[in-house]
């Protein structure tokens, strides 16, 4: 009678955001806790919430493009690819062969820039201040290089119907190279400070287990579903663009805990670089952009394009009318899904590690809301 | 195609729905299924039994018609899964009838308990046993607004905005037709 007084007494509700500096962006978790135990952690979404999907159903197909930027600003240009891919396919436009190339190089070098965030953000999440600091250095070298020829830092609208906006020069080849370079010059210093570094393993080790039958349940995607042994990337298994050109590995974990998650990561980073350095040796030249008539018609009937966005899986389902306007436009965020584990994941655990769950999850809010 | 494929599709076919082989390459999904209301929850069942992963659930809004049961609600909800081994798609889909309520599949896919709070706040379809279904994306102000129906002088009907139907089929009809006169 005592002990059940007791348990009652303890129980209490926490606000953890909307603007926690761990929920990166405006996401509220409702904790109910006990103690120092998380019973019951239910996410809270909508607070930047734009209606993407209604504003793709009310302008013409170009006029939506700056958008897709606006969902996933830290690795936009998956979310151009698909939009863009999408659209050619609807409407029948062929893509020369360089732009094609372009394209995947310019996405793997901003996949790189977002695994670089997440890591430092990660490790902010979990107490450690330094590692952020080299991650955003290494990751402003790609934002200069995306800059120069995209025209923006992060929302990019880079690619066009049809091709890209601009060609690459020599400069960006270049600095590309060399950023290549500089970054495998980096590993050791990122294993040393991260990897090997035994408090962040005692903080991510067997905590967050996602299993393969849960990741089916909820349709994780990305590098959260790799870190659990299974190898489905959409590069590889619905190969798109020009992906099937390269030499790549799927890394996977064996566990599926947040270590996996992180090793997941950090291993990608390399297999963006090395299909980054194929696709700069076998550059072929040519023209960026093919003709597109000035009205784009999309012809009647529904047409679904999935690509991997940094995060997962990205699908837009566009069902067309014969118009230039989309009739629908479902787009399908990986976050989403990969953040609605989040009750179950967090059942019963300590509040720090229910904090490195959702860094190791690698949310960003603005998708998840749209 | 491959023992999974046929299999499933089998499978599928047993329930009773109608199931439509697509071309991939076109379309970007393998199998159209339309269900009824009263298969959906054991064709999610089958697909959780194949291992297949939600993709999303969504609304969609077309031109009511008239039946003989009277006027449709014009709103369908769209599913669609995918299969981590391989490279299977499938969308399934589902008139809402007039009492705007479908059931839940979130009791076998958990991921769909978020999709179709979405899908109730942009089309206010019910979900019949879903345990939450409170506003997700949208404020509490706005639970009677549903922003992705259309208006009425913008509806389409369905034919409008599907694909053409192939004419093959209706010459093999046609031919049908003649040799049975």
């Amino acid at each position: 009678m005592r002990e059940s007084h007791f348990q009652e007494h303890n129980r209490f509700f926490l606000n953890m955001g909307p603007q926690h500096p761990s929920t990166h962006g405006v996401l509220l978790i409702v904790l109910e806790m006990d103690g120092e135990y998380v019973l019951d952690p239910q996410p809270v979404l909508g607070f930047i919430h734009r209606m993407h999907e209604k504003m793709g159903e009310s302008r013409p197909c170009q006029g939506f493009m700056p958008n897709t930027a606006r969902m996933d600003y830290v690795c936009a240009l998956p979310y151009n690819h698909g939009y863009v891919s999408l659209i050619e396919k609807k409407a029948g436009i062929e893509v020369p062969k360089r732009a094609e190339y372009i394209r995947v190089i310019t996405s793997e070098l901003n996949r790189v820039a977002s695994h670089l965030l997440w890591l430092g953000a990660y490790l902010l999440d979990l107490g450690a201040f330094t590692p952020i600091l080299y991650g955003f250095d290494d990751r402003e070298h790609i934002l200069d290089i995306l800059e120069d020829v995209t025209g923006s830092r992060l929302t990019y609208c880079y690619y066009r119907f049809g091709g890209v906006y601009q060609d690459i020069d020599d400069k960006f080849v270049e600095a590309t190279r060399a950023f290549i370079k500089r970054l495998r010059k980096r590993y050791d210093i990122y294993e040393k400070l991260v990897t090997k570094n035994i408090i962040f393993i005692k903080r991510a080790e067997n905590i967050g287990i996602i299993a393969p039958d849960m990741a089916i349940r909820y349709g994780i995607t990305g590098p959260n579903l790799r870190g659990s042994g299974i190898a489905y990337d959409i590069r590889k298994n619905e190969p798109y663009s020009v992906y099937p050109e390269f030499d790549f590995e799927v890394p996977v974990g064996e566990r599926g805990d947040c270590l996996d998650r992180y090793m997941v990561r950090v291993r990608e980073m390399e297999q963006s670089l090395r299909i980054i350095e194929q696709a700069l040796d076998n550059l072929p030249d040519g023209p960026v952009r093919s003709k597109v008539p000035k009205k784009i018609k999309l012809t009647p009937g529904d047409c679904n394009f999935a690509v991997e966005a940094a995060r997962g899986e990205l699908s837009y389902y566009l069902v067309g009318d014969g118009t230039g306007v989309p009739y629908r436009l479902k787009i399908r965020v990986p976050s989403y899904s990969n953040l609605s584990c989040l009750p179950e994941l967090g059942q019963g655990i300590l509040l720090p590690d229910l904090v490195s769950i959702m860094g190791s999850l690698d949310l960003v809010i603005p998708e998840i809301d749209r | 195609m491959n023992q999974t494929y046929e299999d499933f599709k089998n499978n599928v076919l047993n329930l009773g729905v109608d199931v439509t082989e697509t071309d991939f390459n076109q379309r970007g999904y393998h199998l159209e299924i339309v269900l009824t209301l009263n298969t959906i929850r054991e064709f999610a069942q089958k697909a959780y039994a194949h291992g297949f992963y939600l993709v999303f659930v969504t609304g969609f809004h077309v031109l009511p018609q008239e039946t003989e049961g009277g006027k449709t609600s014009g709103l369908e909800v769209v599913y669609q899964f995918a299969k981590y081994d391989r490279l299977f798609r499938v969308k399934a889909r589902v008139s809402v009838s007039e009492d705007m309520t479908v059931p839940s599949i979130c009791h076998i896919y958990h991921g769909a308990n978020w999709h179709e709070r979405e899908t109730h706040d942009f089309y206010g379809i019910m979900f019949s046993d879903h345990p939450n279904l409170e506003p997700l994306l949208l404020c509490e102000e706005d639970r009677d607004y549903h922003p992705l129906l259309k208006e009425e002088k913008k509806l389409k009907s369905f034919e409008a905005v599907s694909w053409p139907a192939e004419s093959p089929d209706m010459a093999d009809i046609e031919t049908q037709t003649s040799s049975d006169l």
